[in-house]
């Protein structure tokens, strides 16, 4: 496709308008207001499909480990026992999780795991709209089951790594659960 | 205390000193300012971190010039690359004596009878400082950033110099203070003169390496062209030295083309003589206009930054000497004819109907659609 664009006036030319034009157009930016956020002050909502932080339930998981055989670069690690448990008089065998890590450093967030997830609602989801995950040591980002359960919320950015604490999870709320 | 010592010596040093000071505060804030300015004017925040608005990014940045290491190129030839960064600044520096910035003889330091041919003279020195560092840095890309910078200079003196005759030829003065007598007597310069003004416009963006003229710094060909080598204080001084540069040309345009301290024309509004009826509040406020005019003109610098992108090295040299260059001498020519015919007042109307038609184009109502789409065969 050519496009043709009109010869330039006697007048386009003797007066400048195509500079002045571009003159205008920035002076016309100067007042427009910015698209900017300024991060630490202010945060942008994620879309409701954003696939953040993972969030678990020991309750709603029954240990099938579907989600694990999902994992694309296997990250997952469940261990199970099983367990003998009366219910109405008669013998009933459950498994019980033992261990449920995710080695969140390494994770892409492709949600394979939550889309595997055969119990409903689902037992691992990542639509929790959290990603401030950095962290100052990457062995903090190797997340065990109480861990994944019971984050709430990562903490908020407290400063630099001089200015005195770091950013860390609770510990003491973590054991509770 | 001697009469004398007081009057030639003690007094001019004195107002030197404040206009030196004033000019120094404007070229900290200047920094900051257009930073902010291009930021806003391309869709960006700018500087916003330090203090309120990010204002004290003035104070941090001459901090983090005077704690940087000072790193000197083991293969720099030493004493040129001391003396570059100091070159510019001193024309510069000198340039602010021979100034009016208010009405005389308060508020001008010296009133020099060839103050325009001084100042002409001084600033176009202010080149060797640039070639000099670019190169004792011993870097090619320097060398060239130099090498570009004095050939800009120098092509672009011609215009410069030239732009300015019209304006003699009409006021008959060398003298500053005679010129902006003149101007307020009569009509601002840029209206009889509009052509010689927008040549000065362009020529002393070109003579302060500013973009769209900025060949010598250009980022994405020299990387940072005569500067490359330097740091610190020195780089400091290099930027000291553009943006005094920067105040020098914008206060020289205001002074020649329009009216410097005053704010009125065909001997309406503050004149002169308004303002010496004031006493010390009417020059206060002749300096402040003139400071307010000067302001207006770096602001433009910015402007034309954010908007206009850099000529190719053949374009800039076709623009000066095959465009700029006969555009001047035909305004002299014409300039000349005009007076010879003694029909002066007729040249306000060139300019006032130009201006009158470059607005109209420009905020009449959308053009329709500008393109028209042909299909290839």
């Amino acid at each position: 496709m050519l496009v043709e664009y009109p010869k330039p006036r006697w007048s386009d030319k003797f007066l400048l308008l195509d500079l002045l034009e571009g003159l205008k157009t920035t002076l016309r930016e100067l007042f427009k207001p910015k698209v900017t956020v300024r991060y630490p002050e202010e945060r942008m909502e994620p879309a409701d499909r954003f696939r953040g932080m993972f969030k678990f339930s020991y309750d709603r998981c029954i240990a099938c480990k579907l989600c694990a055989v999902a994992c694309p670069i296997d990250i997952i690690y469940i261990d199970v026992h099983d367990e003998m448990i009366e219910e109405g008089g008669k013998k009933k065998k459950i498994k019980v999780l033992d261990r449920y890590d995710i080695d969140v450093k390494r994770c892409m967030f492709c949600a394979l795991c939550e889309e595997a997830c055969p119990t409903k609602p689902k037992s691992i989801w990542l639509t929790t709209k959290t990603y401030e995950l950095a962290s100052y040591d990457r062995n903090d980002l190797y997340f065990n089951m109480q861990q994944l359960e019971y984050w709430d919320d990562r903490p908020k950015y407290t400063g630099l790594p001089d200015d005195g604490e770091r950013p860390q999870i609770d510990e003491t709320r973590l054991l509770k659960g | 205390m001697n009469k004398a010592l007081m009057t030639y010596l003690v007094w001019p040093v004195a107002k030197f000193l404040i206009a030196f000071i004033i000019v120094q505060v404007i070229v900290a804030a200047m920094n900051w300012i257009e930073r902010r300015l291009l930021g806003l004017m391309q869709a960006r925040l700018g500087p916003n971190r330090v203090g309120p608005k990010g204002l004290l990014q003035i104070i941090a940045d001459p901090i983090k010039f005077i704690l940087k290491e000072d790193i000197v190129p083991s293969s720099a030839e030493k004493v040129a690359y001391y003396l570059g960064p100091m070159l510019p600044l001193l024309p510069a520096f000198v340039v602010f004596c021979l100034i009016p910035y208010g009405p005389p003889p308060t508020f001008t330091v010296t009133r020099v009878n060839v103050g325009l041919l001084l100042i002409l003279a001084l600033t176009s020195t202010a080149v060797y400082g640039i070639i000099l560092g670019g190169w004792a840095s011993n870097n090619k890309y320097s060398l060239m950033g130099g090498l570009r910078s004095a050939a800009q200079m120098v092509s672009y003196e011609v215009p410069f110099g030239l732009s300015i005759v019209g304006v003699l030829m009409i006021t008959g003065s060398l003298d500053l203070v005679t010129i902006v007598r003149y101007q307020e007597i009569n009509a601002w310069n840029f209206l009889p003169q509009i052509v010689a003004c927008f040549i000065f416009l362009v020529s002393m963006n070109a003579e302060n390496n500013r973009t769209p003229f900025d060949l010598p710094e250009a980022e994405s060909e020299l990387v940072a062209g005569y500067h490359t080598e330097y740091s610190a204080m020195k780089f400091a001084f290099f930027m000291l030295g553009e943006y005094s540069m920067m105040i020098v040309n914008s206060s020289l345009i205001v002074t020649l083309f329009f009216g410097g301290w005053t704010l009125g024309m065909f001997g309406f509004g503050l004149t002169t003589e308004v303002l010496k009826g004031m006493g010390l509040l009417g020059g206060l406020i002749g300096a402040t206009i003139f400071f307010v005019k000067v302001m207006l003109f770096l602001l433009m610098y910015v402007w034309f930054r954010a908007t206009f992108p850099r000529f190719r090295f053949d374009q800039l040299m076709d623009l000066g000497w095959k465009f700029m260059i006969p555009l001047a001498l035909a305004n002299i020519f014409v300039t000349g004819i005009f007076i010879l015919l003694g029909q002066e007042r007729l040249m306000y109307w060139i300019g006032i109907v130009t201006i009158a038609l470059a607005a109209f184009y420009l905020f009449k109502p959308k053009r329709a659609a500008a393109q028209k789409v042909v299909h290839a065969s």
